[in-house]
Protein backbone atom coordinates (compact mmCIF):
# COMPACT_ATOMS: atom_id res chain seq x y z
CA UNK A 1 0.00 0.00 0.00
CA UNK A 2 1.36 3.34 -0.96
CA UNK A 3 1.88 6.01 1.58
CA UNK A 4 -0.59 8.66 0.56
CA UNK A 5 -0.33 10.68 3.73
CA UNK A 6 0.76 14.18 3.08
CA UNK A 7 3.02 15.61 5.71
CA UNK A 8 0.83 16.55 8.58
CA UNK A 9 1.87 20.17 8.96
CA UNK A 10 -0.79 22.41 10.27
CA UNK A 11 1.30 25.51 9.97
CA UNK A 12 1.01 26.88 6.44
CA UNK A 13 4.43 28.47 6.51
CA UNK A 14 5.99 25.16 7.40
CA UNK A 15 4.19 23.55 4.52
CA UNK A 16 5.47 26.23 2.17
CA UNK A 17 8.98 25.81 3.49
CA UNK A 18 8.65 22.15 2.86
CA UNK A 19 7.55 22.77 -0.68
CA UNK A 20 10.55 24.98 -1.13
CA UNK A 21 12.80 22.17 0.03
CA UNK A 22 11.33 19.95 -2.72
CA UNK A 23 10.80 17.08 -0.34
CA UNK A 24 7.07 16.97 0.07
CA UNK A 25 5.44 17.57 -3.28
CA UNK A 26 8.10 15.75 -5.28
CA UNK A 27 7.80 12.59 -3.27
CA UNK A 28 4.03 12.65 -3.68
CA UNK A 29 4.13 13.55 -7.33
CA UNK A 30 6.76 10.96 -8.27
CA UNK A 31 4.45 8.24 -7.13
CA UNK A 32 1.30 9.40 -8.80
CA UNK A 33 2.62 11.17 -11.90
CA UNK A 34 2.57 8.23 -14.37
CA UNK A 35 -0.98 7.30 -13.40
CA UNK A 36 -2.12 10.91 -13.50
CA UNK A 37 -0.61 11.39 -16.94
CA UNK A 38 -2.21 8.22 -18.20
CA UNK A 39 -5.55 9.41 -16.84
CA UNK A 40 -5.13 12.78 -18.55
CA UNK A 41 -4.22 11.04 -21.80
CA UNK A 42 -7.74 9.61 -21.93
CA UNK A 43 -8.86 13.06 -23.13
CA UNK A 44 -5.92 14.74 -24.76
CA UNK A 45 -3.97 13.54 -27.76
CA UNK A 46 -0.38 14.19 -26.90
CA UNK A 47 1.82 13.55 -23.88
CA UNK A 48 2.73 17.24 -23.81
CA UNK A 49 -0.90 18.25 -23.52
CA UNK A 50 -1.40 15.67 -20.79
CA UNK A 51 1.55 17.13 -18.89
CA UNK A 52 0.02 20.59 -19.19
CA UNK A 53 -3.23 19.30 -17.75
CA UNK A 54 -1.55 17.42 -14.93
CA UNK A 55 0.65 20.36 -14.06
CA UNK A 56 -2.28 22.74 -13.82
CA UNK A 57 -4.33 20.31 -11.77
CA UNK A 58 -1.55 19.35 -9.38
CA UNK A 59 -0.39 22.91 -8.78
CA UNK A 60 -3.96 24.03 -8.13
CA UNK A 61 -4.55 21.07 -5.84
CA UNK A 62 -1.33 21.56 -3.92
CA UNK A 63 -1.63 25.31 -3.61
CA UNK A 64 -5.04 24.97 -2.04
CA UNK A 65 -3.50 22.66 0.50
CA UNK A 66 -5.88 19.79 -0.09
CA UNK A 67 -5.05 16.55 1.56
CA UNK A 68 -3.29 14.28 -0.91
CA UNK A 69 -5.20 11.40 0.62
CA UNK A 70 -8.27 12.87 -1.06
CA UNK A 71 -7.29 11.37 -4.37
CA UNK A 72 -10.78 11.57 -5.85
CA UNK A 73 -10.52 15.35 -5.70
CA UNK A 74 -7.18 15.37 -7.47
CA UNK A 75 -8.40 13.13 -10.28
CA UNK A 76 -11.59 15.11 -10.57
CA UNK A 77 -9.45 18.22 -10.98
CA UNK A 78 -7.43 16.54 -13.74
CA UNK A 79 -10.62 15.50 -15.48
CA UNK A 80 -12.16 18.95 -15.22
CA UNK A 81 -9.06 20.70 -16.52
CA UNK A 82 -8.72 18.16 -19.33
CA UNK A 83 -12.30 18.81 -20.40
CA UNK A 84 -11.65 22.55 -20.39
CA UNK A 85 -8.53 21.88 -22.41
CA UNK A 86 -10.55 19.94 -24.97
CA UNK A 87 -12.99 22.83 -25.37
CA UNK A 88 -10.14 25.25 -25.94
CA UNK A 89 -8.34 22.77 -28.14
CA UNK A 90 -11.37 22.24 -30.36
CA UNK A 91 -11.39 25.90 -31.29
CA UNK A 92 -7.67 25.80 -31.91
CA UNK A 93 -7.96 22.59 -33.89
CA UNK A 94 -10.53 24.12 -36.20
CA UNK A 95 -8.14 26.96 -36.93
CA UNK A 96 -5.21 24.67 -37.52
CA UNK A 97 -7.10 21.92 -39.31
CA UNK A 98 -6.15 23.11 -42.73
CA UNK A 99 -2.49 23.47 -41.81
CA UNK A 100 -2.20 19.94 -40.52
CA UNK A 101 -4.67 18.25 -42.84
CA UNK A 102 -2.04 16.42 -44.82
CA UNK A 103 0.20 15.47 -41.90
CA UNK A 104 -0.18 12.09 -40.24
CA UNK A 105 -1.14 12.44 -36.62
CA UNK A 106 1.69 11.10 -34.49
CA UNK A 107 0.03 9.00 -31.84
CA UNK A 108 2.30 8.84 -28.84
CA UNK A 109 2.16 5.62 -26.87
CA UNK A 110 0.51 5.72 -23.47
CA UNK A 111 2.43 2.72 -22.21
CA UNK A 112 5.97 1.43 -22.20
CA UNK A 113 5.63 -2.12 -23.43
CA UNK A 114 8.39 -4.69 -23.51
CA UNK A 115 7.05 -7.29 -25.91
CA UNK A 116 4.34 -7.94 -28.46
CA UNK A 117 1.96 -9.26 -25.83
CA UNK A 118 2.09 -6.03 -23.90
CA UNK A 119 1.81 -4.06 -27.12
CA UNK A 120 -1.38 -5.95 -27.98
CA UNK A 121 -2.68 -5.40 -24.48
CA UNK A 122 -2.00 -1.66 -24.73
CA UNK A 123 -3.77 -1.54 -28.07
CA UNK A 124 -6.73 -3.41 -26.60
CA UNK A 125 -6.94 -0.93 -23.74
CA UNK A 126 -6.86 1.91 -26.24
CA UNK A 127 -9.78 0.44 -28.14
CA UNK A 128 -12.05 0.22 -25.10
CA UNK A 129 -15.05 2.54 -24.84
CA UNK A 130 -14.08 5.75 -23.14
CA UNK A 131 -16.21 5.36 -20.03
CA UNK A 132 -14.82 1.87 -19.40
CA UNK A 133 -11.27 2.89 -20.12
CA UNK A 134 -11.21 5.77 -17.66
CA UNK A 135 -12.46 3.50 -14.87
CA UNK A 136 -9.87 0.88 -15.79
CA UNK A 137 -7.09 3.47 -15.78
CA UNK A 138 -8.11 4.75 -12.37
CA UNK A 139 -8.43 1.26 -10.93
CA UNK A 140 -5.36 -0.48 -12.36
CA UNK A 141 -2.74 2.22 -12.74
CA UNK A 142 -3.88 4.67 -10.10
CA UNK A 143 -5.09 2.16 -7.52
CA UNK A 144 -8.22 4.05 -6.65
CA UNK A 145 -11.05 2.27 -4.88
CA UNK A 146 -14.45 2.14 -6.54
CA UNK A 147 -15.62 4.68 -4.00
CA UNK A 148 -12.85 7.06 -5.02
CA UNK A 149 -13.47 6.41 -8.71
CA UNK A 150 -17.12 7.22 -8.18
CA UNK A 151 -16.14 10.50 -6.52
CA UNK A 152 -13.68 11.45 -9.23
CA UNK A 153 -16.00 10.72 -12.15
CA UNK A 154 -19.26 11.78 -10.55
CA UNK A 155 -20.89 8.38 -10.93
CA UNK A 156 -22.18 5.82 -8.47
CA UNK A 157 -19.95 3.19 -6.99
CA UNK A 158 -21.97 0.42 -8.65
CA UNK A 159 -21.62 2.08 -12.04
CA UNK A 160 -17.87 2.34 -11.54
CA UNK A 161 -17.65 -1.34 -10.61
CA UNK A 162 -19.78 -2.48 -13.52
CA UNK A 163 -17.82 -0.37 -16.00
CA UNK A 164 -14.66 -1.96 -14.69
CA UNK A 165 -16.05 -5.45 -15.15
CA UNK A 166 -17.22 -4.61 -18.66
CA UNK A 167 -13.77 -3.24 -19.47
CA UNK A 168 -12.07 -6.45 -18.30
CA UNK A 169 -14.56 -8.59 -20.16
CA UNK A 170 -14.06 -6.63 -23.34
CA UNK A 171 -10.31 -6.85 -22.98
CA UNK A 172 -10.41 -10.58 -22.45
CA UNK A 173 -12.63 -10.98 -25.46
CA UNK A 174 -10.43 -8.90 -27.70
CA UNK A 175 -7.26 -10.69 -26.59
CA UNK A 176 -8.61 -14.18 -27.20
CA UNK A 177 -7.14 -15.90 -30.27
CA UNK A 178 -9.56 -15.78 -33.17
CA UNK B 1 -13.88 -11.23 -10.35
CA UNK B 2 -11.42 -14.11 -10.02
CA UNK B 3 -11.81 -14.79 -13.71
CA UNK B 4 -10.02 -11.58 -14.42
CA UNK B 5 -7.19 -11.80 -11.89
CA UNK B 6 -4.68 -12.97 -14.48
CA UNK B 7 -5.70 -10.20 -16.83
CA UNK B 8 -5.47 -7.65 -14.03
CA UNK B 9 -1.93 -8.78 -13.27
CA UNK B 10 -0.99 -8.45 -16.91
CA UNK B 11 -2.43 -4.97 -16.96
CA UNK B 12 -0.50 -3.98 -13.83
CA UNK B 13 2.70 -5.15 -15.48
CA UNK B 14 2.02 -2.72 -18.29
CA UNK B 15 3.77 0.47 -17.23
CA UNK B 16 2.36 3.85 -18.15
CA UNK B 17 4.66 6.28 -19.93
CA UNK B 18 6.82 8.24 -17.55
CA UNK B 19 6.56 12.02 -17.27
CA UNK B 20 9.30 14.11 -18.75
CA UNK B 21 11.83 15.57 -16.29
CA UNK B 22 10.78 19.03 -17.46
CA UNK B 23 7.39 18.52 -15.87
CA UNK B 24 8.96 18.50 -12.41
CA UNK B 25 10.79 21.73 -13.16
CA UNK B 26 7.62 23.32 -14.45
CA UNK B 27 5.63 22.36 -11.38
CA UNK B 28 8.42 23.55 -9.14
CA UNK B 29 8.48 26.89 -10.95
CA UNK B 30 4.69 27.21 -10.73
CA UNK B 31 4.69 26.47 -7.01
CA UNK B 32 7.55 28.90 -6.48
CA UNK B 33 5.67 31.55 -8.44
CA UNK B 34 2.60 31.05 -6.30
CA UNK B 35 4.77 31.35 -3.23
CA UNK B 36 6.37 34.56 -4.49
CA UNK B 37 3.00 36.23 -4.72
CA UNK B 38 1.74 38.72 -2.19
CA UNK B 39 -0.16 36.03 -0.40
CA UNK B 40 1.52 32.67 -0.63
CA UNK B 41 -1.66 30.85 0.17
CA UNK B 42 -5.04 31.92 -0.85
CA UNK B 43 -6.79 32.20 2.41
CA UNK B 44 -10.40 31.13 2.20
CA UNK B 45 -12.67 34.12 2.33
CA UNK B 46 -14.44 34.57 5.57
CA UNK B 47 -18.11 34.25 5.00
CA UNK B 48 -19.14 36.38 7.90
CA UNK B 49 -21.56 39.07 6.90
CA UNK B 50 -21.69 40.39 3.40
CA UNK B 51 -18.98 39.52 0.94
CA UNK B 52 -16.58 42.25 -0.11
CA UNK B 53 -18.23 42.80 -3.49
CA UNK B 54 -21.56 43.58 -1.91
CA UNK B 55 -19.97 46.20 0.30
CA UNK B 56 -18.32 47.94 -2.63
CA UNK B 57 -21.53 47.75 -4.61
CA UNK B 58 -23.44 49.24 -1.70
CA UNK B 59 -20.96 52.07 -1.29
CA UNK B 60 -21.00 52.75 -4.99
CA UNK B 61 -24.77 52.92 -5.10
CA UNK B 62 -24.89 55.18 -2.04
CA UNK B 63 -22.34 57.54 -3.58
CA UNK B 64 -24.27 57.60 -6.85
CA UNK B 65 -27.51 58.35 -4.98
CA UNK B 66 -25.89 61.25 -3.12
CA UNK B 67 -24.55 62.68 -6.37
CA UNK B 68 -27.91 62.44 -8.06
CA UNK B 69 -29.51 64.14 -5.05
CA UNK B 70 -26.98 66.96 -5.15
CA UNK B 71 -27.45 67.39 -8.88
CA UNK B 72 -31.23 67.44 -8.53
CA UNK B 73 -31.15 70.03 -5.71
CA UNK B 74 -28.68 72.16 -7.61
CA UNK B 75 -30.79 72.10 -10.75
CA UNK B 76 -33.94 72.93 -8.83
CA UNK B 77 -32.31 75.90 -7.13
CA UNK B 78 -31.00 77.25 -10.39
CA UNK B 79 -34.42 76.85 -11.93
CA UNK B 80 -36.03 78.77 -9.05
CA UNK B 81 -33.43 81.52 -9.33
CA UNK B 82 -34.09 81.94 -13.02
CA UNK B 83 -37.81 82.12 -12.45
CA UNK B 84 -37.30 84.82 -9.84
CA UNK B 85 -35.05 86.76 -12.14
CA UNK B 86 -37.55 86.43 -14.89
CA UNK B 87 -40.34 87.64 -12.62
CA UNK B 88 -38.55 90.67 -11.17
CA UNK B 89 -36.78 91.80 -14.28
CA UNK B 90 -38.68 94.35 -16.34
CA UNK B 91 -40.23 92.85 -19.37
CA UNK B 92 -38.35 93.70 -22.46
CA UNK B 93 -40.02 96.31 -24.48
CA UNK B 94 -39.83 96.16 -28.14
CA UNK B 95 -40.07 99.17 -30.21
CA UNK B 96 -41.84 98.64 -33.44
CA UNK B 97 -39.74 99.43 -36.38
CA UNK B 98 -41.65 101.58 -38.76
CA UNK B 99 -40.99 101.21 -42.36
CA UNK B 100 -39.56 104.38 -43.90
CA UNK B 101 -41.66 106.04 -46.46
CA UNK B 102 -40.44 107.11 -49.81
CA UNK B 103 -40.38 110.69 -48.71
CA UNK B 104 -38.11 109.84 -45.76
CA UNK B 105 -40.70 110.23 -43.03
CA UNK B 106 -41.69 107.31 -40.83
CA UNK B 107 -45.05 105.91 -39.88
CA UNK B 108 -46.07 107.45 -36.62
CA UNK B 109 -46.61 105.41 -33.45
CA UNK B 110 -48.14 101.97 -33.48
CA UNK B 111 -51.46 101.46 -31.82
CA UNK B 112 -50.50 97.90 -30.80
CA UNK B 113 -49.32 97.16 -27.32
CA UNK B 114 -45.67 96.33 -27.67
CA UNK B 115 -45.02 94.75 -24.29
CA UNK B 116 -43.62 91.23 -24.22
CA UNK B 117 -43.82 89.34 -20.98
CA UNK B 118 -41.85 86.21 -20.02
CA UNK B 119 -43.91 83.16 -20.86
CA UNK B 120 -41.61 80.34 -19.93
CA UNK B 121 -38.13 79.02 -19.53
CA UNK B 122 -36.99 75.47 -19.90
CA UNK B 123 -33.69 73.85 -19.32
CA UNK B 124 -33.11 70.32 -20.57
CA UNK B 125 -30.06 68.56 -19.19
CA UNK B 126 -29.04 66.07 -21.80
CA UNK B 127 -25.66 65.11 -20.47
CA UNK B 128 -24.02 65.04 -17.05
CA UNK B 129 -20.40 64.17 -16.63
CA UNK B 130 -18.58 63.55 -13.40
CA UNK B 131 -15.07 64.94 -13.86
CA UNK B 132 -13.81 63.64 -10.55
CA UNK B 133 -12.49 65.25 -7.43
CA UNK B 134 -10.31 68.34 -7.35
CA UNK B 135 -8.90 70.67 -4.77
CA UNK B 136 -9.57 74.36 -5.06
CA UNK B 137 -6.78 76.76 -4.21
CA UNK B 138 -6.42 77.27 -0.51
CA UNK B 139 -9.05 74.67 0.28
CA UNK B 140 -8.35 71.33 1.84
CA UNK B 141 -11.80 70.05 1.16
CA UNK B 142 -12.13 68.20 -2.11
CA UNK B 143 -14.70 69.31 -4.59
CA UNK B 144 -16.51 67.13 -7.04
CA UNK B 145 -16.60 68.67 -10.48
CA UNK B 146 -19.78 68.00 -12.45
CA UNK B 147 -20.30 69.23 -15.98
CA UNK B 148 -23.86 69.64 -17.24
CA UNK B 149 -24.65 70.09 -20.89
CA UNK B 150 -28.05 71.65 -21.26
CA UNK B 151 -30.32 73.20 -23.79
CA UNK B 152 -32.10 76.32 -22.56
CA UNK B 153 -35.16 77.91 -24.06
CA UNK B 154 -36.60 81.28 -23.07
CA UNK B 155 -39.96 82.44 -24.26
CA UNK B 156 -41.77 85.79 -24.21
CA UNK B 157 -45.28 86.49 -25.31
CA UNK B 158 -47.20 89.56 -26.20
CA UNK B 159 -50.62 89.09 -24.61
CA UNK B 160 -52.21 91.69 -26.79
CA UNK B 161 -51.11 90.48 -30.15
CA UNK B 162 -50.37 86.88 -29.27
CA UNK B 163 -46.94 87.21 -30.78
CA UNK B 164 -44.26 85.16 -29.13
CA UNK B 165 -40.53 85.29 -29.04
CA UNK B 166 -38.44 82.25 -28.35
CA UNK B 167 -34.69 81.99 -27.85
CA UNK B 168 -32.96 78.63 -27.60
CA UNK B 169 -29.33 77.98 -27.11
CA UNK B 170 -27.07 75.21 -25.81
CA UNK B 171 -25.19 75.81 -22.64
CA UNK B 172 -22.64 74.11 -20.50
CA UNK B 173 -22.26 74.48 -16.78
CA UNK B 174 -19.62 73.28 -14.37
CA UNK B 175 -20.72 72.75 -10.79
CA UNK B 176 -18.35 72.17 -7.89
CA UNK B 177 -19.88 70.24 -5.03
CA UNK B 178 -18.01 70.03 -1.72
CA UNK B 179 -17.36 66.48 -0.64
CA UNK B 180 -17.25 65.77 3.04
CA UNK B 181 -14.53 63.40 4.09
CA UNK B 182 -16.47 62.00 7.04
Amino acid sequence: MRTWQRLGYKDREKVMDNIASHEDWKSCFCEIAPGLLLFARQWVQSAADAEDVVQEAFVKFWRRNHNIANRALLYAAVRSIALDFIRRDKRRARREASAFAEADPAIEPQFEWEDETQSALAAAVGSLPHDQREVLVLKIWNELTFNEIAGALGISQNTAASRYRYALANLKKSLQPQ
Amino acid sequence: MNDFSELENELRNLRPAQPSPILFDRIEAALAASRAGASPYRQPRKRSGLPYNWFSLGFGLAAAAVLVLFAAISLERRQERREKIAQISPAPETKPVSAPRRDGSRVQGSTFSDRFIPAGATQVVYNTRDEGLQFARGSEQPLRRLRYQTHQTWQWRNPTTGASLRVSYPSEEVVLIPVSGQ
